[in-house]
């Protein structure tokens, strides 16, 4: 299996079947795999705060949602992160496309991507980052264990090392 | 209309269905026009509550309702477009629109300067909508959308009233209370 194939059987393995995303380049390789898989229901939302509100409702009627989206758009998504998921405790994964590492041409990425997590672990939120796929499924596995055991929302960030990103 | 009479109204009609309400006022008013484990309160996430019952409705089989605001959906308009696109048969959405952000000093919200909701929602592909003026036109379309397929999205103007005490509710009781109602 590839890095995509990996996140896709993760989710699966964790009963995850409700995504909502906001389309990325980069990210397009595994919401294109869960387009086409009947097991997923994907919604696509117009900002990323809306698709962490969406992956809430799913849950709070009892259906496992994850949310995908790029570094910028967790900038976007940070309200609903602090007043929604954290003290309601809703265990989201949330599959994000690191900007602004090695290989960034776009400088307004930088900031928000250099920041992304230290601002999760201000917010006392765990992450992940993946570089390559070695034991990923793994750690994948061992990362959504973690995130329902501790009803929080856990980052899995995923880096241009990984799916080689957007050049230009 | 006074929006807690039109909430009694709702809750009427709305049997065991799962009723999301916006934050501040309408949380409270949810909670002491009768407390149940299918109300999910909201407390802080502005502009989230016709997308968390987006999320449920896509997720259940039930009917279920949003009682949200004009200056929260302001806050998030692309939810309704969303709405549009997914076509959950199943989801009602009411907005009460009291044409101002009520709690931050009564300013005047853009509905009250020409912003239309109902047209908003119809221009994003919702075919069943309505805008209505006092209580007996509520109750005639609330009824019409808990029979038959939604999307649903009422525009339900609301006139300025006291407020009712903070309802006294915990986030994480709420979700773990709601879903468990699911489980069986």
């Amino acid at each position: 299996m590839n890095w995509a194939e990996i996140i896709v059987q993760a989710l699966k393995d964790w009963d995850t079947s409700l995504i909502a995303y906001v389309p990325d380049i980069s990210i397009d390789q595994v919401t294109r795999l869960i387009d086409a898989d009947p097991f997923f229901h994907l919604v696509s939302a117009t900002r990323e705060e809306e698709a962490i509100g969406i992956a809430v409702g799913a849950y709070a009627v009892g259906r496992n949602a994850a949310v995908f989206m790029q570094s910028s758009g967790f900038g976007n998504t940070l309200n609903a992160v602090t007043s929604l998921c954290i003290p309601y405790r809703t265990p989201i994964p949330m599959f994000i496309n690191m900007r602004g590492g090695p290989g960034e041409f776009n400088i307004a990425q930088v900031a928000m991507g250099r920041s992304t997590k230290p601002i999760l672990d201000l917010l006392g939120l765990v992450h992940f980052t993946f570089d390559d796929d070695h034991r990923m499924g793994e750690i994948l596995d061992g990362a959504l264990k973690l995130c329902h055991a501790g009803r929080q929302p856990v980052a899995l960030c995923l880096t241009r090392m990984l799916h080689g990103g957007k050049v230009a | 209309m006074l929006r807690f009479e039109a909430t009694q109204l709702i809750l009427k009609h709305a049997g065991d269905r799962p009723i999301v309400a916006n934050l501040g006022p309408t949380t409270d008013e949810l909670w002491h026009a009768q407390h149940r484990d299918r109300n999910f309160y909201t407390y802080g996430n502005m502009g989230l509550c016709s997308s968390l019952a987006l999320g449920m409705a896509v997720s259940t089989s039930e009917q279920v309702i949003s009682l949200d605001g004009d200056g929260s959906l302001l806050m998030n308009l692309g939810t309704i477009a969303t709405i549009g696109r997914e076509q959950p048969k199943n989801l009602i959405v009411v907005v009460w629109d009291n044409e101002m952000w009520d709690q931050t000093g009564h300013q005047q919200s853009h509905t009250a300067m020409g912003t239309d909701l109902e047209q908003v929602a119809k221009s994003c592909g919702i075919t069943h909508t309505a805008t209505v003026i006092d209580l007996e036109e509520l109750e005639t379309v609330f009824r019409t959308a808990l029979e038959g397929d939604g999307p649903w999205f009422i525009v339900a103007k609301t006139e300025q009233s006291e407020y009712m005490p903070v309802s006294p509710i915990e986030p994480e009781m709420t979700l773990y209370r709601f879903r468990n109602s699911f489980s069986s």
